[in-house]
């Protein structure tokens, strides 16, 4: 299956890609700024995501409310999202608000550093706040999320922090760091910008150039990349959290997204425990059942991903003949590998999820702008399904291996109440980043 | 630069159309060909939902549906999910308030291998007494994780207290540990030889099918399932009287969760499209009155917003937000300031537009994929509604007029009648409560039963 796109370049350096599918009278447009939590710096957690909130916070010509006011008017609706690599821009409404879209783009992408105020700083500030609460600390297992990276990664790796960040340092942003960070990131040559749905290639272009085509040319900010992280001895954390039952957690560092070994360690993932046949299912859940759930997953990031593995303990069964359990399957599949039968049905399960994810006008739009930063093109559907296609057997236990030779931490959450409260408990405020966590506006 | 662009007429939805045909068990199709992604969507919606489960075994139909899928025709539990994998297909069951459905997602070429494990799951279940005793286990400490989730707690509590013990939506659909407990292999056994017949049923596919062979690609996997006797749904028990102040202790939580509710109406109202206007400018958008206040005017939440639950009965209203716990009471206030606000000042023309093109562009976006449109037809098949529904409804929205929405919102929006629901720190939150002039509140616990204060 491919994505049909054109793409070009504006002098400024912004990389335009304009995908046309007429099966809706829908248009939406997509905004990639190279810039996530990775990009922060210390004493400044959280900023590229609450810099994301503040886009929303009104622009020279079209001032707060307006951004989302005009667009809900006329039926759009928008959001955007920050991860440690990156944030996006989206909206998506009828085809008559192209225009509307990449005027409110444009406009706060050129004037955004000239209105921003305290008191919208304030607001939003607040808002973040109360998604940190929703999103980690009233969520179960959540403290467990905010920890695992700030141990991983140690504290000069940009993936040591939460994408959310920690209170102190929200509370500790200003205007004058909000504008800094504007000015260095936030510059067509640092951005990609999707247009997709129903609409005229030639027109859209020409509404591309008048609204972001004046805009000055400045350098894509270049940061120097980070030393690859080990963990250079073993960890072992307990944590107690508002659960019901005990759950155990390994994690290794893996290959970086697309690098070698990436795709492997996704089908890896589902072999171990990727649905009703994946092996930990089948041991624990299963035949032994002495677990409520188990995961496996490869968090593919730019500067290097990180391996999970997970089981929740049934009540009344001990996490240690758990984290036995998972121990023995997790050496079975490194020294023999899988078969050739469970990395058809990975890689077919793979496949048809990422297929199913391209109907949504909105996923290819964000996909483009994906391969186009990560790859340098959008053409990367192929080059991406063909990494899956080429894994053997072989290749998925080596990949495995090789992470399990690592250096690994193994994190339990224990029931708050009647559980023993363990050492080196994270203070839910004070903790490290999420696996690919996205806030979400 | 500095004025907006103009923006152009709204486009006119063009109306998806299925084709239709009956099996010759009775089993009507609705299909709709696309080829955006080499996948084929099935839906197989049975019109029957938990509202079915009785009092006594609350949660049996989503029982049921969970364990369907555990082995079916030759093959065991797993190797139902080794050769589902295999094709990349995803099958999944579940069971709502009102219907019951099977959902089918599989690339192209294995259309037909993928339907006949459907058809082997819907025809030729196990149900073995083994699966379910595994099953059901796992079930009943799903629930009890349930209550580590405060959003869950919420929503179980609210159907509670909204709908009463005596009505099938006050019961939650997954059910309760003490019911799930009593429930039999036997009394699954029935609830599928019961309820899921093909004359039950209406099945939709979409995306990437061939279309000279579907009708008898079906008849060929459902064509042996024979019909049964079907039953209407007994009558709906009124909504009983409300508290006004529920609350569920969560010691220390650093949010509370405020539910306002109300009644509503069902989903074949003549005021639906209306209050679907109402509601997208209440709290239905993002610049909707409801987050326009609490989340960026007073910064006490992530988002708060409204919505009304049109089902085969009459379903509630609920306004909710997660908020800070410190300004639990200050966020109660604003909540009923907004709902007063409504019955007293009308709809302003751009508020009128805006919840018009809103509606429009949701339609249309539910109609964009595969998976959306197989959806919103099983649903309109569900309530027995004409498949030219979308159009039907875009256009009444056009009829709708400031004076018709102040009336709705006088019959359907009660703020002084509404029962508010928390999940929080009581110690924390109770006084400011108190101080708002609301009475004790009714305590519950977090599976919804009644404590004594």
């Amino acid at each position: 299956m491919k994505i049909e796109f054109e793409t070009f370049a504006l002098a400024n350096g912004l990389t335009v890609i304009l995908h046309v599918d007429r099966g809706s009278p829908l248009v939406a447009v997509n905004l990639w700024y190279h810039v996530g939590s990775k990009d922060e710096a210390p004493g400044r957690t959280g900023f590229a995501h609450l810099f994301e909130h503040l886009m929303f916070m009104g622009s020279k010509h079209a001032p707060y409310p307006s951004f989302d006011a005009i667009m809900e008017s006329w039926g759009g609706h928008n959001n955007g999202t920050t991860s440690n690599d990156r944030t996006n821009y989206y909206e998506i409404g009828p085809r008559n608000l192209l225009e509307t879209f990449l005027w409110l783009e444009a406009d706060r992408l050129a004037t955004l550093a000239e209105v921003i105020t305290e008191e919208e700083l304030e607001k939003q500030r607040k808002v973040v706040l109360n998604e940190r609460r929703q999103s980690y600390e009233n969520r179960p297992y959540g403290r467990t999320e905010l920890r695992v990276p700030e141990i991983m990664y140690p504290p000069t790796h940009p993936y040591h922090w939460p994408t959310i960040g920690s209170h102190a340092d929200l509370e500790a942003a200003s205007v004058a760091d909000v504008r800094q960070f504007f000015e260095r990131f936030y510059r067509p040559s640092n951005a990609s910008l999707t247009i997709a749905g129903d609409f005229e290639p030639a027109a859209a272009r020409a509404l591309v150039e008048k609204y972001f085509g004046w805009q000055a040319k400045r350098e894509a900010p270049r940061l120097p990349a980070p030393a690859a992280p080990v963990l250079a001895e073993d960890r072992d954390e307990t944590l107690s959290d508002r659960v019901q039952l005990p759950r155990l957690r390994l994690c290794w560092h893996a290959p970086a997204l697309f690098a070698p070994g990436d795709a492997e360690l996704d089908l890896a993932a589902h072999v171990l425990g990727g649905g009703k046949s994946s092996r930990l299912y089948r041991a624990l859940v299963f035949d032994q059942r002495i677990a409520q759930d188990v995961f496996a997953f490869q968090s593919s990031q730019r500067l290097g991903s990180l391996f999970h593995v997970g089981s929740t303990a049934k009540p009344d069964r001990a996490l240690a003949d758990v984290g036995r359990a998972v121990e023995e399957q997790l050496e079975r599949l490194a020294h023999d590998g899988p078969s050739a039968a469970e990395v058809d049905r990975a890689r077919n399960t793979h496949l048809a999820d990422f297929y199913k994810s391209l109907d949504h006008l909105q996923t290819r739009a964000d996909l483009l702008n994906h391969y186009q930063y990560l790859l340098g093109d959008p053409a990367g559907v192929e080059r991406d399904v063909a990494r899956y296609e080429a894994a053997t057997p072989a290749s998925v236990r080596d990949a495995f291996a090789a992470v399990l030779a690592q250096r690994r931490l193994v994190i339990r959450t224990i029931p708050e109440a009647g559980g023993e409260t363990a050492a080196g408990e994270a203070a839910p405020g004070e903790a490290g980043g999420e696996h690919g966590a996205e806030a979400t506006t | 630069m500095a004025q907006p662009p103009p923006v152009g007429p709204l486009p006119r939805l063009e109306p998806t159309r299925p084709t239709r045909f009956v099996l010759s068990n009775g089993l009507e199709v609705l299909a709709v060909r696309r080829e955006v992604a080499p996948l084929v969507a099935v839906n197989v919606m049975f019109r029957v939902g938990s509202d079915a489960d009785g009092p006594e075994l609350v949660g049996l139909g989503s029982s049921t549906a969970d364990l369907l899928d555990e082995g079916a025709g030759a093959r065991d539990p797993l190797q139902m999910a080794e050769d589902l994998e295999q094709l990349g297909a995803d099958l999944w069951l579940g069971c709502g308030r009102d219907g019951s459905q099977l959902s089918l997602q599989v690339p192209r070429k294995g259309f037909e291998a993928g339907l006949a494990m459907a058809a082997d799951v819907l025809l030729r279940p196990r149900l073995g007494a083994d699966d379910w005793a595994r099953v059901r286990h796992d079930r009943l400490t799903g629930l009890a994780q349930r209550r580590d989730q405060a959003e869950a707690v919420a929503s179980l509590v609210s159907d509670r207290v909204l709908y009463g013990d005596a009505h099938p939506y006050g019961r939650s659909s997954e059910g309760f540990e003490r019911t799930v407990a009593r429930i039999e292999i036997d009394d699954i056994r029935r609830f599928h030889a019961t309820h899921y017949r093909p004359n039950n049923a209406a099945l939709v596919v979409a995306g990437d099918f061939d279309e000279a062979e579907l009708q008898g690609q079906l008849e060929a996997a459902l064509g042996a399932w024979a019909p049964g006797p079907t039953t209407a749904p007994a009558p709906s028990p009124p909504f009983p009287a409300r508290p006004r102040l529920v609350l569920v202790d969560r010691p220390a939580a650093p949010q509370s969760i405020v539910r306002i509710l109300s009644p509503g109406t069902d989903r074949l109202s003549p005021d639906r499209p209306a209050l679907s206007m109402l509601n997208a400018v209440l709290g239905g958008s993002f610049t909707s009155r409801l987050n326009f206040n609490l989340r960026e005017q007073k910064g006490y939440t992530y988002g708060a917003g409204s919505s009304f639950s049109f089902l085969r009965r009459p379903g509630g209203f609920a306004a909710r937000a997660a908020v800070f716990t410190e300004v639990t009471a200050a966020a109660v206030t604003e909540f009923l300031v907004e709902l007063r606000a409504v019955r007293e000042r009308p709809f302003t023309d751009d508020e009128r537009t805006k919840a018009r093109a809103m509606l429009l562009d949701r339609v249309a976006e539910g109609l964009a994929t595969s998976g959306g449109i197989s959806a919103t037809f099983a649903e309109l098949s569900l309530y027995g509604l004409p498949l030219d529904e979308p159009e039907r409804f875009i256009a009444a929205l056009e009829r709708v007029t400031a004076a018709d929405l102040l009336a709705l919102a006088r019959k359907y929006i009660d703020p002084e009648g509404a029962c508010i629901v928390i999940v929080g720190d009581r110690a924390a939150i109770e006084p400011g409560l108190r101080a708002l002039g609301l009475p004790a509140p009714e305590l519950r616990d977090a599976d919804g039963e009644r404590l004594s204060s």
